[in-house]
């Protein structure tokens, strides 16, 4: 039963999880994000007086378990990432996690692109449409998104280029994908 | 021109979805023990997700590698032994479940099985109710026939009277023999009585006279005795007849008479079919013999007014007079005479011979 669950999308374990209360895929699914979960808790665990493993995790995973049954969650690693935080700083621990609107957008356009995979014309329309709004772009987002997505140059070698740390290279990014996001998003509203 | 359309390809790749590092990835990154399109997927994925990110971002320092990986074990430990608890107990509440389903299921069958049981039980019964109810017709039947049968059992018994009379008188031999054959059928055909007697009263009264006369008269006196004889043989059809050939040949009577009889026919016409009833039912006594229901229903005919009152007074001045009780007769022969209708004549013949 484990194995079958392991093979299925986060999509598939949540909703499994909500509507047949199956608590095995809840299970596989914090699961396959506990790795990540240490990682990002171990300066947390480190720093935190009198803040051990054993009483952190199973905190965290039953915040977890608690929010799934209840909140909407279209990408597990922002909804995870904002519960750790969430209890590292407990000012925002009562507070529900909600995507972002450049988040959703960002979503809305990976889905888009999924759907167009399979309609040649369609896909050709949102190629154009996109080089387009490449060319819209402030000059380092377009130079950055080029060498990154279209050179395949690696994020370390693009930060020496221009020798910005790594975080910052990954914000530009970040940053320029958002942008074309959302002037894709305005174009098919307006549409 | 190839160049572009690969880069076009390429272009779809800024909004492709990658999923997190998993448990072996996240490490061989670390070590840079990932191909360069593996790496450069991973990197994609990094731009978007802050989770990953920050884990390789904390790996990154040695310190927390090192708790990295006992911590990560554990915490995969701990998940699989709640899910363990967790699949064992649903596990349990599966079967429960399933057994609670298996009962119902049962008992939902026992039911369903007792009502059938019961509705098939009731089915038998009414269908039983239904044989009984269309099968008494049957032994009912069964006992007409054997009442029927039955009922050619006085006309044997008085055959053989018949024959010892018939041993003095020749004629009605034959007559006999006609009755000795008829109940054979009469006990196979389911025929209402009332059609029984009127055939007997139609056919028999042959051997009802011969009594009479074998019991009293000699056997010189068989020629008036048959002239008796004649109206009971025709006294329930021909007598009719003579009431009409007399009708039609006026008699001594006057037209106010027959507008009298007119009269009377249509007023006749009702109770002449009770009344020829009695008579041809007092008929079937008195040729079987049972000379005392013959005179008790004649009796009841006497009063009348029709033909039948004549007729019955004639049959009961025949019945009289075959028992014997020749006054009787003598009297009502001579009211027959007196009432001056068909019977008339031979009530007149009858009285002289007595």
């Amino acid at each position: 039963m484990l194995q079958q669950l392991t093979n299925l999308s986060d999509k598939d374990l949540i909703s499994r999880a909500r509507k047949l209360k199956d608590q095995e895929a809840e299970g596989v699914l914090l699961e396959r994000y506990s790795h990540l979960m240490v990682a990002v808790c171990l300066p947390f665990l480190n720093t935190a007086p009198g803040k051990g493993s054993d009483e952190v995790f199973p905190v965290l995973l039953q915040r977890l378990s608690n929010s799934l049954k209840t909140q909407t969650i279209h990408r597990v690693n922002e909804w995870i990432h904002y519960n750790v935080k969430a209890i590292q700083d407990k000012s925002d621990r009562n507070l529900p996690f909600f995507s972002t609107t450049e988040s959703r957008e960002i979503q809305q356009v990976e889905a888009r692109i999924e759907k167009a995979a399979m309609n040649q014309k369609e896909q050709q329309q949102l190629i154009a449409q996109m080089n387009v709004v490449i060319s819209q772009l402030p000059a380092e987002e377009k130079l950055f998104l080029t060498k990154f997505y279209l050179e395949q140059q690696p994020l370390t070698q693009l930060a020496e280029s221009k020798k910005y740390s790594i975080d910052k290279t990954r914000q530009i990014l970040k940053n320029a994908k958002q942008h074309m996001a959302s002037i894709l998003m305005k174009q098919s509203y307006e549409q | 021109m190839s160049s572009n359309l690969e880069n076009n390809d390429k272009i779809l790749k800024i909004f492709s979805t990658v999923r997190c590092m998993n448990r072996d990835q996240l490490p061989r990154y670390l070590d840079g023990r990932l191909t360069d399109l593996e790496k450069h997927l991973l990197e994609q994925h990094l731009v978007d997700c802050d989770l990953c990110f920050d884990a390789l971002q904390t790996l990154s320092q040695a310190k927390y590698r090192e708790q990295y990986q006992p911590l990560s074990v554990s915490i995969s430990q701990y998940i699989r032994k709640s899910i363990a608890r967790v699949s064992t107990t649903q596990k349990v509440e599966r079967y429960q479940r399933l057994e609670q389903k298996k009962e119902s299921f049962l008992i939902y069958f026992w039911v369903v099985a007792a009502v059938a049981l019961g509705a098939g039980g009731v089915y038998l019964i009414q269908h039983q109710n239904k044989l009984q109810a269309s099968n008494p017709p049957q032994p009912i039947a069964a006992v007409e026939k054997t009442d029927k049968e039955m009922e050619p059992i006085p006309t044997r018994q008085s055959q053989p009277v018949v024959a010892s009379h018939t041993e003095t008188a020749a004629a009605p031999a034959p007559v006999a023999d006609t009755l000795q054959r008829r109940p054979a059928p009469a006990a196979v055909k389911v025929v209402p009585a009332v059609q029984k007697d009127t055939v007997k009263a139609t056919v028999t009264p042959k051997p009802a006279p011969p009594k009479d006369s074998a019991k009293k008269t000699p056997p010189a006196e068989q020629k008036e005795e048959k002239s008796t004889l004649q109206p009971a043989k025709e006294t329930p059809a021909p007598v009719p007849d003579k009431v009409e050939k007399k009708e039609t040949p006026p008699p001594p009577k006057k037209e106010k008479e027959k507008d009298d009889d007119n009269d009377k026919k249509t007023s006749d016409v009702q109770p002449s079919g009770t009344d020829e009833f009695l008579y041809k039912a007092a008929m079937v006594y008195h040729q079987q013999g049972d000379l005392n229901e013959a005179i008790s229903r004649y009796k009841h005919l006497t009063d009348s007014k029709s033909k039948y009152g004549e007729l019955s007074r004639y049959q009961l001045a025949v019945c009289y007079r075959s028992k014997g009780q020749t006054g009787k007769a003598r009297r009502m022969f001579k009211e027959v005479v007196r009432m001056n209708g068909p019977m008339k004549e031979k009530a007149q013949s009858a009285l002289d011979s007595l």
